[in-house]
């Protein structure tokens, strides 16, 4: 008895190491490795996607992304949003593009529901793989916002007044730079894109 | 005769016991007023225009929250003591004031309001209490009261007064909550104490160069834009829209606290 | 040959051509009407990027200046200015909360050149209460730079630009209201040097006029809170040079020396009025007016618009005090508008002479009764003196100075002055008259049954040849027929009146 108790014991301890050592090896993934102070995958959020699966901001960690905010029945700067991401897709070669994510998150949950976002998805022809729509609880769209400076209001008619910015995140979650002007490719932007996708991801 | 001196003392503790916890209680209670619907002017028209703000019923804090309250709650939520909160919810200047990270110290008073505390940090304390921060429009129809009207705006001579607060330098001694005069429905230190954030503050879209009035960069901006605000006469609330237009929502400063509002159980008619 | 000559020609042409362009100051254009060029405005204000180490800009607080940048190459010029929300003094007793750049008013002296690059950083003290930002009127861009420097107390901002006019700007704070924040002292001055610099001074000062409005009244003690409604009426309570009443008067007036040049770069952050600015005693030889390139020479009292500048300059040749003030005078008198300068050294009297004569003027009236009067002097002096020289004399001094209350038929005015005609208060007893005219006379007196109750006041200018003569003419006039009195009797009278002045001993 007392030896097959020894024998799971030195299995359970060996496992534990071998884990650790994978996630040494990919400290991204590691469970030991803190987020930086000002990474904004530090907020207690989930979001759902086009396809109703949970994404919470933990779980964004390990890839660069462009993240921004919009709500789909906007008529003139959202689809704009999406015009500007794909310039700047332009400017990057095509293993820098596949390497970056886009994940536009919606200011008004209540009308943007996982169907809609769906439909916005076909509509505009974008790629799951590299695209993403997502929509946070009501009472966490304040958080998100304010995590990433970006301002809105909703008005009587129920359009929303918002600031456009498309914010870069490095794999940590942190803010690297901000795009504030649609419709222009922003040299320096795409000079930090390619920066932040040039990076090893650091423990 | 030893038997009822027996049942005597323990009656005495019982009562004792009683008594205690009903303090305690009291110590835990805070006081929220009913604030009506209501339709009003307002300095942030929901149309950019001049349409007025309209208000759900709601019960908002009597007083701002102090050092001791938010002392009991960095106690007992360790992840928002000073030194432990991360810098993406606090800036550096969290708490900078408080003699330990969990204690506010000798120099200051338990029934001073609480400053030096960010967004997500008076966020944080409000849904702990079982309620969140006020909307614009919430704060401002409440802080259009004096003691006898609930709309006294027009009155320049009020105007004047609200303004005082803001001509005393900073330097002076922080007075505790409760003390300046209540108005018509019983919420004390809406002016003359701090600077209060609320839910929606990265709503107030007025553009940093004040002077630019309903003039917005479209490409910065999507729908209206930047707002053109209202009431400039009123050069309390410009002030008070300056301010929090000029925050982040990590920033703390001195002289910024805030108070807490919950929903009602009634449904709003 | 003729070839040749031609070419000699066409040459020294071009040659003069050439010379005449380059001796043209700046790269503009040149007016096709009066001939006169200009400097090419921002198009031509880019000098390229800024070469060397970058610099930390020297700032002054007011009155003093920085020193000339002496560069003649485009620099980085990093700015690092704090705002500040101070109580002080804004009139004697009177304390005011002000707003501040870099904790005086008006804000710290920035200097640079043109086509300096300027990395300006705002700061602002985490004891503020409210946000601020900064224009200046030196920065091409939005806002001139105030979206881009809005700061939270406790915070800071930072921004570029790069001066491409020369010129001497007014800078202020735009945050909401803008008229409370430039009211209550958020405003200062940058010079952008042109290229060459400015020319070499003795003396360069720092002025900047601001009104004020509190709602107290001028000069009422205490504390003393910013007053919208006198603001937005434009009615203010003080109108003063450097944020404060004296603020450079007695021992912090401005100096400088006979033989001195001084330049005073002087703004007007406002909020409201225009000033009409004026240097008491002095001409500006050379204005530079709206703090522009062009220079007016000879000009007395130059206009400020509010937010905005003008350079003057002038040489001292006599010492004294010199006043700076708004000439809007009242607002110099009853609001404060008043600066001084003050210059020492060897007068001048071929330039200023200063007061030579200081003599009688006895105007029309002197004429007439100057020689009745200068007799009676004589007769006295040589002992000669007559009853109808007396009476002579007196009725010129009488006239003028008597008659006023008295009336020329010495018949008084009923109820207010008593008559001396027929008087029985006067012929009871003349050395009583004469204390009256001495003395004065006050309280009840019944004269011909009538009762006066006034005032009249001793005729301090009269002296006893005087007195004596104007008492004999009453006494002999309008039907009176009395004495004479001498001199030697006012003499006598006066004693007693210095005797019965003075407490018993």
């Amino acid at each position: 008895m007392t030896r097959q108790r020894g024998f799971n014991a030195v299995v359970a301890l060996l496992s534990c190491v071998i884990s650790l050592l994978f996630g040494l090896a990919d400290p991204a993934h590691s469970i030991s490795a803190p987020l930086p102070p000002d990474s904004i995958y530090q907020l207690p959020v989930t979001l759902k996607d086009q396809d109703g699966k949970p994404r919470s901001m933990l779980s964004m960690r390990g890839q660069a992304q462009i993240i921004t905010m919009i709500y789909t029945h906007c008529s003139y700067v959202c689809p704009m949003t999406i015009e500007t991401l794909k310039a700047v897709d332009a400017q990057l070669a095509p293993d820098q593009k596949a390497r970056l994510h886009r994940l536009l998150v919606s200011l008004d949950p209540k009308r943007d529901t996982v169907p809609v976002l769906k439909k916005m998805m076909d509509e505009r022809q974008l790629d799951a793989k590299h695209w993403t729509l997502a929509r946070p609880a009501p009472s966490d769209v304040r958080k998100l916002a304010a995590v990433l400076g970006i301002q809105y209001r909703q008005l009587a008619n129920k359009e929303f007044n918002h600031s456009s910015a498309l914010i870069l995140l490095d794999a940590q979650g942190r803010v690297r730079a901000r795009l504030i002007r649609l419709g222009q490719v922003d040299r320096d932007f795409v000079e930090a894109v390619k920066a932040v996708l040039g990076e090893r991801p650091r423990p | 005769m030893r038997a009822p001196l027996a049942a005597m003392l323990h009656l005495s503790l019982l009562c004792a016991g009683l008594l205690l916890s009903a303090l305690a209680c009291a110590a835990q209670y805070v006081k929220y007023v009913t604030i009506p619907a209501a339709s009003f002017r307002t300095a942030l028209p929901p149309d950019g225009k001049s349409a007025s703000a309209a208000t759900s019923t709601f019960r908002m804090r009597a007083m701002p929250v102090t050092n001791g309250e938010y002392q009991s709650f960095v106690r007992q939520h360790v992840e928002w003591r000073r030194g432990q909160v991360a810098a993406l919810f606090a800036d550096a200047g969290y708490l900078r004031p408080w003699a330990a990270n969990d204690a506010f110290g000798p120099h200051l008073h338990a029934g001073q309001p609480v400053t030096h505390v960010s967004w997500f940090a008076a966020d944080a304390y409000c849904r702990s209490e079982g309620a969140r921060l006020p909307t614009w429009y919430e704060w401002e129809l409440v802080a259009a009261a004096d003691e006898q009207r609930k709309d006294a705006r027009d009155d320049a001579r009020w105007r004047e007064r609200m303004l005082r607060w803001y001509s005393r330098p900073s330097t002076e001694k922080l007075a505790a909550v409760g003390k300046t005069a209540k108005n018509l429905y019983g919420v004390y230190d809406m002016h003359g104490l701090v600077w209060e954030w609320v839910e929606d503050f990265t709503g107030i879209m007025v553009s940093t160069d004040n002077r630019e009035q309903g003039d917005p960069d479209l490409r910065k901006f999507c729908g209206a834009g930047a707002i053109a605000v209202g009431d400039r006469e009123n050069y309390a609330v410009q002030m008070r829209l300056a301010l929090l237009s000029s925050l982040q929502a990590a920033y703390t400063t001195g002289n910024l606290g805030f108070r807490c509002v919950r929903e009602t159980r009634e449904k709003a008619s | 040959m003729f070839v040749r000559a031609l070419v000699v020609v066409m040459v020294a042409m071009v040659a003069m051509l050439t010379l005449a362009a380059c001796g043209k100051k700046g790269d503009g254009s040149t007016d096709s009407v009066s001939g006169v060029s200009d400097t090419g405005g921002s198009a031509k204000g880019d000098f390229g990027p800024p070469q060397g180490e970058p610099i930390k800009a020297v700032l002054t607080s007011p009155p003093n200046v920085p020193p000339p940048t002496l560069r003649d190459k485009p620099a980085k010029v990093i700015v690092d200015l704090e705002v500040r929300e101070i109580e002080q003094e804004i009139s004697e007793g009177v304390r005011y909360t002000f707003w501040t750049f870099g904790g005086t008013v008006p804000g710290s002296f920035i200097r640079v050149r043109q086509g300096d690059t300027v990395e300006f950083h705002l700061k602002n003290h985490p004891d503020s209460k409210m946000p601020h930002n900064i224009d200046l009127h030196g920065v091409t861009g939005p806002g001139g730079g105030a979206a881009s420097t809005f700061t939270a107390p406790g915070h800071e901002s930072q921004f570029t630009f790069k001066a491409l006019n020369q010129g001497l700007y007014v800078y202020h704070c735009a945050t909401a209201p803008v008229g409370m924040h430039v009211a209550n002292g958020m405003y200062g001055l940058i010079l952008v040097e042109p290229p060459e610099g400015m020319s070499k001074v003795d003396h360069e000062y720092y002025v900047m006029q601001g009104d004020f409005y509190t709602t107290g009244k001028y000069r009422e003690k205490g504390v003393q809170p910013f007053d919208m409604e006198k603001a937005i009426d434009e009615h203010p309570t003080y109108v003063v040079f450097n944020g404060a009443e004296g603020a450079l008067t007695g021992d912090k007036a401005l100096k400088a020396k006979v033989g001195e040049t001084v330049r005073m770069y002087v703004g007007n952050g406002g909020p409201n009025l225009i000033s009409s600015f004026h240097v008491i005693g002095e001409i500006f030889d050379k204005v530079w007016f709206e703090g522009g390139t062009r220079f007016q020479e000879n000009v007395q009292t130059t206009l400020i618009p509010a937010g905005g500048s003008a350079i003057g300059e002038f040489r001292i040749e006599v010492p004294g005090t010199y006043i700076l003030v708004d000439h809007s005078i009242t607002r110099a008198f009853n609001k404060g508008a008043i600066a001084m300068l003050k210059a020492d050294g060897p007068e001048n009297k071929a330039i200023y002479s200063g007061k030579e004569v200081d003599a009688v003027y006895l105007a029309e009236r002197a004429a007439s009764n100057l020689a009745a009067v200068s007799q009676a002097t004589k007769s006295a002096e040589a002992g000669t003196l007559t009853l109808n020289e007396q009476i002579k004399a007196g009725e010129a001094l009488y006239a003028g100075t008597c008659s006023v209350c008295h009336q020329s038929n010495g018949e008084g005015l009923p109820g207010v002055f008593p008559p001396l005609a027929k008087s029985d208060y006067l012929l009871a007893d003349p050395k009583r008259a004469i204390g009256a005219v001495v003395k004065g006379l006050s309280g009840k007196v019944t004269v011909n049954g009538k009762e006066y109750n006034s005032v009249m006041p001793p005729m301090a200018q009269l002296n006893d040849d005087e007195v004596a003569n104007i008492v004999t003419y009453a006494l002999n006039s309008w039907g009176n027929k009395g004495a004479a009195v001498s001199a030697a009797d006012v003499k006598k009278v006066r004693a007693q009146a210095s005797v019965a002045s003075k407490p018993s001993e």
